[in-house]
């Protein structure tokens, strides 16, 4: 059982608690986030019914901030898990085979890596989203998938270099040319010899893309192009800066929470990070 | 010899990269499941589509079409926005765009870097005791506070409850140094808090390593001070990180500041982009993203010479790299 510090455990616990609510929000005794309390609009925080409060719609924040994490860290895990899935896989057979193959993986990166995080997202979500039938509306699960997609390959040259940077460095080690000389078949000494020793180090900036998707996806809602009717974090900071004269609280809730989350995933990232420096430094 | 080949070299990438942003966009239109002509002109007569088509290029395939946009935009026309009243030019809209965002990226740059590098330095120095522990701990809360988050507290406290500034709009320098400023104070701190955080925990990390280096023991050991040899022996060879990270976010900030533009209505570059896409300009979306393009692959190239200045033991290194 390795050791913890405080703020370590916290991570642990509000990302336990965030899954929680993504697996298991369901099954909590609230009405759906999208029912009208019509007598109770614009309710403070920590008020009788509505610990959060709610909002000028007369939505409970609280059933609002579940159904939202439930999307929010829904699009996150899918797409780092897809954009790395996908990125170190090109990035290490590119960085394992090199030569042409390689040189052409990295001006795609790079190609990738040119215009801005958001204008990307932003104009793949436009390209994407874009219906046979222009008046017709958008319905919210392909909402998500658009977004899903459209992050992971914005996420794809990132996660790609990283692990092409990772792979390099451990493909010149004396054990992986052992293993070649030895005869072994490269697919086995990428699976055997590189994929675990990489590993690690994905696996510590897997934890900051997550805090980088949570935050394109409220920029996104912000903009008006994320996820509509606020089922999500970002939906609610955008109806909340609406209101935040009278009922700044609408927006204080989704904020606590993304910025909560981010603060738990950056640091495990970072935890993950110096477990492997450390281990760096014995070898 | 090797050198001028290495430069050569990397322009060329440079360019093949810009090249291939630009036709992945143009690529990126064709998908669109609708047909261009009737998303830019929803209420013309069959005859002015076709028109447009013709005018555009887009009945001569991908690549046809891609060439004939090059050909435009390296001639300086960026194309058209179409509304139900007429057109506009993309490039005049750039021009009132552009000196807003690039005053925005000098601003959050000078704030960024004359808060960041003090503390940086200042943490390096004390490494391990309490005022880097204060620091560090405090930056890393700051880093992941999403810049709108910033922007909105600050427009609920010093803009809606405070009313010390104004929360939307944008003064141009003409109008006044104050009245300038008064618009771009919370833009420029929302934007900065984030380049903070990573360019202080960048020049810690650098100069922590740094002062192992022999040459600190020498310099201590012929007697001088801390201060001089943090500031003049430490501080230049440590900033090659900070300095590319400083000048590749100078090109995200000229398209990426989208978010704080739009709550700000500070409208630059980022905001084009934005209501091109809102709007469905898609011709002007491509334009604008390819200027976008063009600052990034600059500031690369700005990285790569000014690195072998600040500190030339690097200009062979990279050679090699």
């Amino acid at each position: 059982m390795p050791k913890f510090t405080k703020p370590t455990w916290f991570a642990f616990g509000w990302l336990g608690l965030m899954l929680f609510f993504v697996l298991f929000g369901w099954l909590l005794p609230f009405k759906p986030w999208s029912f009208v309390y019509e007598n109770d609009l614009e309710v403070g925080l920590f008020s009788s019914g509505h610990i959060l409060g709610t909002d000028s719609n007369g939505y409970d924040m609280l059933a609002s901030v579940v159904a939202g994490t439930r999307i929010s860290i829904f699009i996150a895990i899918a797409s780092v898990g897809l954009g790395g899935l996908i990125g170190s896989i090109l990035g290490i057979f590119s960085a394992y085979l090199r030569g042409k193959i390689d040189t052409v993986m990295v001006t795609i990166f790079n190609v990738g890596l040119s215009v801005p995080n958001l204008v990307l997202a932003l104009a793949l979500v436009s390209v994407l989203a874009t219906n046979v039938d222009i008046n017709q509306a958008v319905p919210t699960w392909r909402r998500v998938m658009v977004l899903v997609m459209s992050l992971t390959i914005v996420l794809i040259p990132i996660l790609g270099r990283i692990a092409r940077g990772a792979t390099l460095s451990w493909a010149g080690r004396e054990f992986v040319t052992a293993a070649r000389s030895m005869g072994m078949k490269d697919s086995k000494i990428i699976l055997k010899h590189i994929v675990p020793n990489v590993l690690p180090a994905l696996i510590a900036v897997a934890f900051l893309a997550v805090g980088v998707v949570i935050i394109a996806e409220a920029s996104l809602s912000i903009l008006g192009v994320g996820i509509p009717d606020g089922a999500s974090w970002g939906g609610m900071i955008a109806r909340g800066r609406n209101d935040l004269e009278y009922a700044p609280h609408v927006l204080y809730v989704p904020l606590v929470f993304l910025a909560l989350t981010v603060i738990s995933t950056n640091h495990l990232g970072d935890v993950v990070r110096s477990k492997l420096d450390s281990r760096e430094a014995k070898v | 010899m090797l050198r001028i080949s290495f430069w050569l070299q990397r322009l060329g990438q440079l360019l093949v990269v810009l090249l291939l942003v630009t036709f992945g966009v143009s690529l990126l239109l064709r998908l669109i499941p609708v047909d261009l002509a009737t998303i830019l002109l929803p209420v013309a007569s069959e005859e002015e589509r076709v028109i447009l088509r013709t005018e555009l290029g887009f009945d001569k395939g991908p690549i046809g079409y891609y060439l004939q946009w090059l050909g435009n935009f390296v001639q300086g026309d960026f194309g058209k926005i179409y509304f139900s009243g007429g057109t506009e030019n993309v490039s005049d809209h750039l021009k009132a765009a552009m000196p807003r965002s690039l005053l925005l990226m000098v601003y959050t740059q000078i704030l960024a870097l004359s808060i960041a590098i003090p503390l940086g330095v200042l943490s390096a120095y004390r490494a391990g005791r309490r005022a880097d522990k204060i620091i560090s701990n405090s930056l890393f809360a700051l880093s992941s506070i999403p810049n709108f988050a910033i922007a909105l507290l600050l427009i609920i406290f010093i803009g809606v409850k405070l009313a010390w500034l104004p929360t939307l709009g944008y003064a141009p320098l003409a109008d006044g140094v104050w009245e300038h400023f008064k618009y771009m104070i919370m833009p420029v701190i929302s934007l900065s808090v984030g380049l903070i955080t990573t360019y202080t925990r960048l020049l810690r990390a650098d100069m922590i390593a740094a002062l192992r280096e022999d040459y600190v023991t020498m310099a201590a050991s012929k007697g001088l001070s801390d201060r001089r040899i943090l500031w003049r022996h430490v501080l230049r060879p440590s900033s090659v990180t900070l300095m590319t990270s400083a000048a590749l976010s100078m090109g995200g900030l000229i398209g990426g500041a989208i978010v704080i533009e739009s709550i700000f209505a500070t409208y630059g570059v980022g905001f084009e982009v934005f209501a091109a896409i809102a709007g469905r300009q898609y011709v002007a979306m491509q334009s604008t993203v390819a200027v976008i393009a063009l600052f990034y692959v600059f500031f690369n190239l700005v990285v790569d010479i000014s690195s072998g200045f600040i500190d030339p033991r690097t200009r062979d290194r990279r050679v090699n790299a």
